[in-house]
Parts: structure tokens; sequence; C-alpha cells
């Protein structure tokens, strides 16, 4: 049934995702051809557009995939829909699930459209030779390579977006447990646990940095941080971020399980 | 085994009490009229017995177990509101429809869809509420179950087409199925009524056998619906 759950859930959210996914591809494709063609003005003009138009489809990108996992969270479980949610021979744990692993997979989908964008709009060798130029000191600080540095900082980036969606499922589920605003607690509730998932995740960086003295250095100096540093703060980050995102995902489950209450 | 047992159920929303202290039993092969003024509890009633509420207090019993996966597969329930998604055409309905309930007969579904003339082509978005009211009501008679619960099947439909409705009802519900009507269209529903259950207040007034109330109050159930509720 979990297959099926997520078919469906996934075939909603690309038939909206997919939209954006063309703009920008079409963005990207504009730009390149627009600053390939030299010596005209108007065509540079052109260019810049289509360039701020390509960055502003990467916004709507993530903007749209958050918003769209809410709105489908909320419509599905609480809203006329639910009326079919919940009455379908499934459990609440494979509802849930569905909704986590199509946040996770369009998010990750996203990611690599936006990617494909910024290559296709921007490849070329003295933009590569530029970024390797501003990378390569960190990498070699880090005794890592440049494509592990990017890989981390983009799956950093990626589990925050994750945690800030299921922070917001929490939220409509414990708003929906209200009586009356149930939207407006819904956006308390989802900030509330958003406060709280970074807040922890700062709790174990200050736990960890008891026992790390030039990680507490972060906590109590203002002086220019090791690179080791920031490499440690690289790892753990990716650590907490996973675990808040299981624990949320078990909570969400326990809430779920002691019973909805649709409009 | 009762079909359907509620037992003491009680739901409060807030200090709002709407149902009190309900005690319930639905047996098999009847098809059963909850009836009560708007804003009695019925829908709450049935929304908690298909999972849609968290009851405050008491328990309800499908086959003797509590409401779980397995009661969902044996229960087909029409909610008094449109739930389907709207970007779907019939026929993805159909399909949906026909992957997660094992009971569901499709062929049977387009067979009903074509007598009311409804296009399975057409998205649910380009229809008429009334349409889509007749989608829902086809799909949920097309299941095999062992409980059907319609609130208020006739609501939105023209008096013209309720004939046709509660024909679909009676001609398509499981042999040994009950069917709970939920409705204040009394007098549309009562030919097809086994038994009655007047909800008042959220509580449940009357419980009683159609024919034997009309013959004992000498009236029809409509009227003795009118009199019980008159404001």
């Amino acid at each position: 049934m979990l297959t099926k759950l997520l078919k469906y859930d996934l075939k909603n959210i690309f038939k909206f995702l997919i939209i954006f996914y063309s703009l920008s591809i079409i963005g990207a494709i504009s730009t390149r051809i627009c600053f390939n063609i030299e010596n005209s003005f108007i065509l540079e003009i052109i260019a810049q557009i289509c360039s701020g138009f390509t960055i502003a489809m990467i916004i709507n990108i993530l903007i749209n995939n958050i918003i769209k996992l809410w709105v489908r969270f909320k419509n599905n479980l609480y809203g006329d829909e639910s009326y079919l949610t919940h009455t379908l021979p499934v459990s609440k744990k494979d509802i849930y699930l569905s909704k986590i692993l199509t946040t996770i997979i369009s998010l990750f989908i996203s990611t690599l459209v936006i990617a494909l964008t910024l290559f296709i709009a921007y490849y070329s060798k003295e933009n590569v030779e530029a970024l390797k130029n501003f990378l390569l000191p960190i990498a070699t600080a880090y005794g890592s390579t440049i494509i592990k540095i990017i890989s981390s900082f983009l799956f950093i980036l990626f589990l925050q977006f994750a945690n800030t969606v299921q922070a917001g499922f929490t939220g409509i589920i414990l708003g929906h447990k209200m009586n009356q605003t149930k939207i407006g607690f819904s956006v308390i509730f989802g900030y509330i646990t958003y406060t709280i998932t970074q807040l922890f995740a700062l709790f174990i960086t200050f736990i960890t940095a008891l026992f790390n003295k030039d990680l507490m250095n972060l906590f109590i100096t203002n002086q220019i941080i090791d690179v080791e540093i920031v490499k440690v703060t690289i790892y753990l980050s990716i650590i907490i971020y996973t675990i808040t995102l299981i624990i949320g995902y078990f909570i969400n489950i326990k809430l779920l399980k002691q019973g909805i209450n649709v409009e | 085994m009762e079909l359907l047992e509620c037992k003491n159920l009680e739901k409060s929303f807030g200090n709002t009490k709407v149902l009190n202290n309900i005690n319930l039993t639905i047996p098999r092969g009847k098809i059963i009229g909850l009836l009560g003024k708007n804003g009695t509890g019925k829908t709450t009633l049935i929304k908690l017995i298909n999972n849609l509420l968290t009851p405050t207090k008491g328990t309800i019993l499908i086959n003797g177990k509590e409401i779980d996966i397995e009661s969902k597969k044996i229960i087909s329930y029409l909610p008094e509101r449109t739930y389907l998604d709207k970007t779907m055409t019939v026929k993805q309905i159909i399909k949906f429809f026909e992957e997660f309930y094992e009971n569901f007969d499709s062929k049977k579904a387009k067979k009903l869809l074509e007598d009311l003339g409804l296009n399975i082509n057409q998205k649910l978005s380009k229809m008429s509420k009334g349409m889509q009211e007749k989608v829902q009501l086809v799909l949920v008679m097309s299941r095999k179950a062992d409980l059907y619960i319609l609130d208020e099947p006739l609501g939105g439909v023209d008096p013209a087409t309720r004939d046709y409705i509660l024909d679909t009802i009676l001609n398509n519900f499981n042999e040994g199925a009950s069917v709970i009507i939920s409705t204040h269209l009394i007098s549309d529903i009562e030919r097809i009524l086994d038994e009655v259950i007047f909800i008042d207040k959220g509580q449940i007034i009357l419980t009683q056998d159609a024919d034997e109330l009309r013959t004992k109050e000498n009236d029809s159930i409509d009227e003795i619906f009118r009199r019980m509720f008159k404001c």
C-alpha cells in the first residue's frame, strides 16, 4: 500500500513542479544562448533578464516545492480529501511515511534540477576555474576534495529543508488538534517546532564542545576559528539534522496515532 | 457478533459536548435511517465510526474489533462533501479505487456511470457539484462492502434524480450488508428503510423497526419526525 500512496503523492507534486522545472531549464537555455552571442548590446541586456528569470525560477522551485508539500499534507490529512485518505485501508504510519518519502525525493530531484539549470546557464571553463580557485584552499585545508565540500554543503542544505518541511507537518498536526483557528495554530506550532530543532542542534553542538576545546571557541570567543572546527561542524550538522529528522518522524507518527479530527 | 457497536460514545469539541452517551447496535442486512435535524450530531457520529474523529469517551467496535485497517476494508463511506482529488479524471479515480479497495467492482462503476450519462474521461473539476456527488455515490456503491454509510446522499440532488439514487442504493448494496443513511429528507428515503434511529441534541432518542413505528403511531415516519422535532 505504501508504494501506491507514494505513487499518487509523487504524481501530485511533480505534476506541479514540472512547470517550474521546465521554466527554469528554458530560462537557463535562453541565458546560455544570449550570453554566447557577442557584440550585441541588446542581447546582453536580454541575457541579464534571462539570467534573472532563471534565478527567480530556481528560488521558485525551492519555495513552491516546500509550500506544495505542506498544502498537500494539510488537504490530504485534514481537508476535504482527508475523508478519502483516512478511510483507505492503510495505516497512519504508511500515510505519513509516504509524505516523508515524497519530501525527500522531491527535494532531491529539485536540487538536481537546480544544479542542472546552473550548469546549463553558467558553465564555462572560466567559471569552473574561478570556482576551483575559490574552493581549493578550503578543500586543501580540510584534507578533502572540491566535490566532497560541495556535496557536504548541499547535503546539509537538503537536510535543513527536509527538517523545515517536517517542522511544518508537525505544526499542521498540532494545529489541527485545536478546536479553533487551526491554520493560525499550525503556523505557530510549525515555527515553534522549527525553533526547537535549531535549539536542539545548538544544544548538541554545545554538549560536544564540552569535550572539544576548539569547538568550544565557537561559543566563548569571536576570534577567527580554526578550519578544522568548520570540518567538525559540518559533520556534526549532518549527524544532528539526520537525528532531528528521524526524531521528528517518530514524534509525528505518534501524534497521528493518537487520533485525528478532520475539519 | 454485531456488525457495528457503539458503547457509551461521547464527543466534545472544547467545552461543547456534541454527542453524549451513544449506545448503538447495527445488525446485518438492514437499511437504517439515521434521522435528525441539522446540527444534532448525525455527521459527528458518522465521522467517529469512520475514524475521522477521535472519541472523547467510549468505544466503537466493527465486527467486535476496534477500528483498524480491516474495518476500513469493509466500510464504504459517502461523506456529505465532495472529497475526491478534483484534478483527476473519473477514469483515474476508478483506477485509484481499484488499486486501494480489493472489493471495488470497476465494471459495475463504469456501467452505473454510463447509465447516469457521465463521461469517465472528464475531470472532476469540470463537473458540476451534483455530477461530482453522483460519481462519489457510484464509487461507494460499487464496493462489495459489509457496511455502507451514506451521509446526506440526497442533499445536493434534484428531486427527479433522488429516486434514481435510492434505486441505485437499493439495487447495488451487497447482500447481507447493512446501509446507514443519514438525512433530514425523510419523505424521500422512507420507502426503503427497515429501521430508524432518531437523534437529537447529541443523543439517540429512538431506535425502532420502521414498520412497527408506522403501525404503532399510525402515521408515516416523516410525520412522526415532524411531530417529535417540532420547533
